[in-house]
């Protein structure tokens, strides 16, 4: 019950708002307390999961196989959480800014919906239903601003995307047609038997749906023009929630549903997330604009993620797990900081640099501790010295841009101060980001188990 | 028949991908919409079956399959509606640059970004006196 309602209540209410008028302060705060809401029924449903196990939702009361089921388990229930906490960050950035447009209050709730549904869902297809409902949400949003830089974005940011999303409905389609099912269990079951070529061409187009997401290096390239063109809030938006969708599908299908396809293709991923690591930091360290050099930050970061989904195993699946929640919040850190101007914020953007390059007392420096684990279990030295050299890019870059924004008194900004609640909510982020690295227990204890209740679904 | 269909959504997928490549925007619209049909055909083909529609069938009777109809009706759906938002953003884009090509797009963006940096460095060299070169473009 509660998993519906955790799902209903972003959807409802998302509609509602789309319809009034967002540039009004009321509305706007609505759709905070809507998102927070949300936030506290995810909350509620995740206790519940780890003290419960998994919960199971089948919708209409369709018999077993032919409903949609919906199920919560560890790691849905982490990704909504980080998702929709992004996303509050982001609104509540927003409201306090004075909303710029009718629609933005409603269409990042209907985002919050969109994502929790596709992260709760137990069935291929209604997870490219709420896929797409999320990104049609946010082709929407990053045309935000309505300047010709956020609608250049915009358009390329939406072509790029439907290409993706058809690539991945081709995909569903493979599935149905080799397994005769929609529904992740059966479809984990029977893909063993499988003929393994058409598996793997089906594992693919999966794989690629999901890089483009991501923005991992071959696909990457419409990255920089979006996050760099979009306004702080929504890049925030595309960074730390949008591109969750990616993490987890490579987490779900490719752990979930296509084990056997990931360890063949292991060496593939390890090589691509490799490229992706070296060519963000090195092109972040190049760029002179602080959100271009945020937007190539974001490619090497997803790519330690790939790393630890090509090694394989439990220890780094739950890297993975733990490095996507870390970058998820850096980077919606330092989008947000990166607009706005004053002391906490200054502070608040050295956490977020700090944590990103991974320097002990943030969070980063657990999911980089965590990194090496998986480097030394793979037994591979060149993994670990790469892991060495992204650090050491990212440390230059982000301080490079620190630098130039914080140390230097930028003339053009006429000293004017933001508002006082955006920088509260930076630095709230920052505090969230450096209690978790102080107390990365609960993060660690949470992707392992996330990691268990998927591996003891698929099968073996 | 499954030839015919791989070989429907083939030619629908890689004309899709082509218009995709142009410049125009109005061709990637098309392009779009002409993936998004490739994969509906691809959604019929993955279950062909003949028979009754599954509604109100005597036993013992072949039925086709509901499933793949289902699917195709929502993804027609959801692909009406991206592309409806997609020619939303095109037009809005027609309007604001006053073209549809993407070059032309690109660089009349780059020229307004240019002048208001330029406007921006005036602003510095009137509040202070030596202007700092700091931005790389």
């Amino acid at each position: 019950m509660l998993l519906s309602t955790a799902l209903l209540v972003p959807w409802v209410t998302g509609v509602l708002l789309v319809a009034l008028d967002g540039r009004r302060r009321v509305i706007a705060w609505l759709g905070v307390g809507s998102l927070a809401a949300t936030l506290v029924l995810l909350a509620v449903l995740a206790a519940q999961v780890f003290t419960g196990g998994a919960r199971r939702v089948r919708t209409g009361d369709w018999p077993e196989g032919v409903g949609i089921t919906l199920r919560a388990d560890a790691l849905a229930v982490a990704f909504a959480l980080l998702s929709v906490l992004v996303l509050l960050a982001a609104a509540v950035h927003e409201a306090s800014g004075g909303a710029r447009s009718r629609t933005f209050p409603g269409l990042v709730v209907l985002l919050a919906a969109g994502l929790t549904g596709l992260f709760v869902t137990g069935d291929v297809f209604s997870f490219y239903v709420f896929f797409e409902l999320a990104m049609t949400a946010s082709y929407a949003l990053s045309a935000y601003g309505g300047k010709r830089r956020q609608l250049r974005a915009a358009l390329v940011f939406a072509a790029v995307n439907l290409l993706g999303s058809f690539i991945f409905l081709l995909s569903v389609a493979g599935v149905y047609r080799v397994t005769g099912t929609l529904s992740m269990d059966q479809v984990a079951g029977r893909m063993l038997d499988v003929n393994p070529n058409a598996a793997l061409l089906i594992a693919t187009g999966f794989f690629i749906a999901f890089c483009v997401k991501l923005g991992l290096f071959p696909f990457h390239f419409w990255l920089p023009t979006v996050y760099a063109g979009a306004r702080p809030a929504v890049a925030a938006i595309l960074s730390g929630a949008v591109a969750n969708i990616g993490a987890y599908g490579l987490l779900r299908f490719g752990a979930g549903l296509f084990p056997e396809q990931l360890r063949h293709a292991g060496i593939a991923l390890v090589v691509l997330g490799a490229a992706s690591i070296v060519y963000g930091g090195v092109l972040a360290v190049a760029r002179g604009d602080t959100a271009e050099m945020l937007a190539y930050s974001a490619i090497g970061q997803v790519g330690y993620v790939l790393v630890a989904v090509g090694v394989g195993g439990p220890v780094a699946l739950t890297t993975a797990v733990l490095y996507s929640v870390v970058n998820a919040l850096n980077k919606a850190l330092l989008f947000l900081a990166s607009g706005l101007r004053g002391t906490l914020v200054a502070g608040a953007f050295a956490v977020g640099a700090l944590s990103v390059a991974g320097v002990p007392p943030a969070m980063g420096f657990v999911g980089k501790l965590e990194l090496f684990r998986t480097g030394v279990a793979a037994g591979s030295a060149a993994l670990v010295v790469l892991l060495v050299v992204g650090s050491a890019l990212s440390l230059v870059y982000l301080f490079q841009v620190y630098q130039r924004r914080f140390w230097r008194a930028d003339p053009a900004s006429g000293g004017v101060v933001s508002p006082l609640p955006q920088r509260l909510v930076t630095a709230a982020l920052a505090l969230l980001v450096l209690a978790a690295g102080l107390w990365p227990e609960p993060l660690i204890a949470l992707s392992g188990h996330a990691v268990d209740m998927l591996l003891a679904v698929g099968p073996g | 028949m499954i030839l015919a269909f791989a070989v429907a959504a083939a030619v629908l997928f890689g004309s899709g991908a082509y218009l995709l490549l142009k410049q125009d925007l109005i061709r990637m619209v098309a392009g779009i919409i002409l993936i998004s049909q490739s994969g509906v055909v691809t959604i019929i083909a993955a279950s062909l079956s003949r028979g009754r529609a599954a509604i109100d069938v005597a036993p013992g009777e072949r039925v086709s399959d509901p499933l793949p109809q289902a699917l195709a009706l929502t993804a027609l759906v959801i692909g009406l509606a991206t592309v409806a938002l997609l020619l939303a953003l095109v037009h809005r884009a027609i309007v604001v640059f006053r073209t549809a090509e993407q070059d032309e797009l690109a660089a009349t963006e780059a020229e307004h970004e240019a002048g208001l940096e330029r406007r921006r460095q005036a602003d510095r060299e009137e509040i202070e006196s030596d202007p700092d070169g700091e931005r790389a473009p």
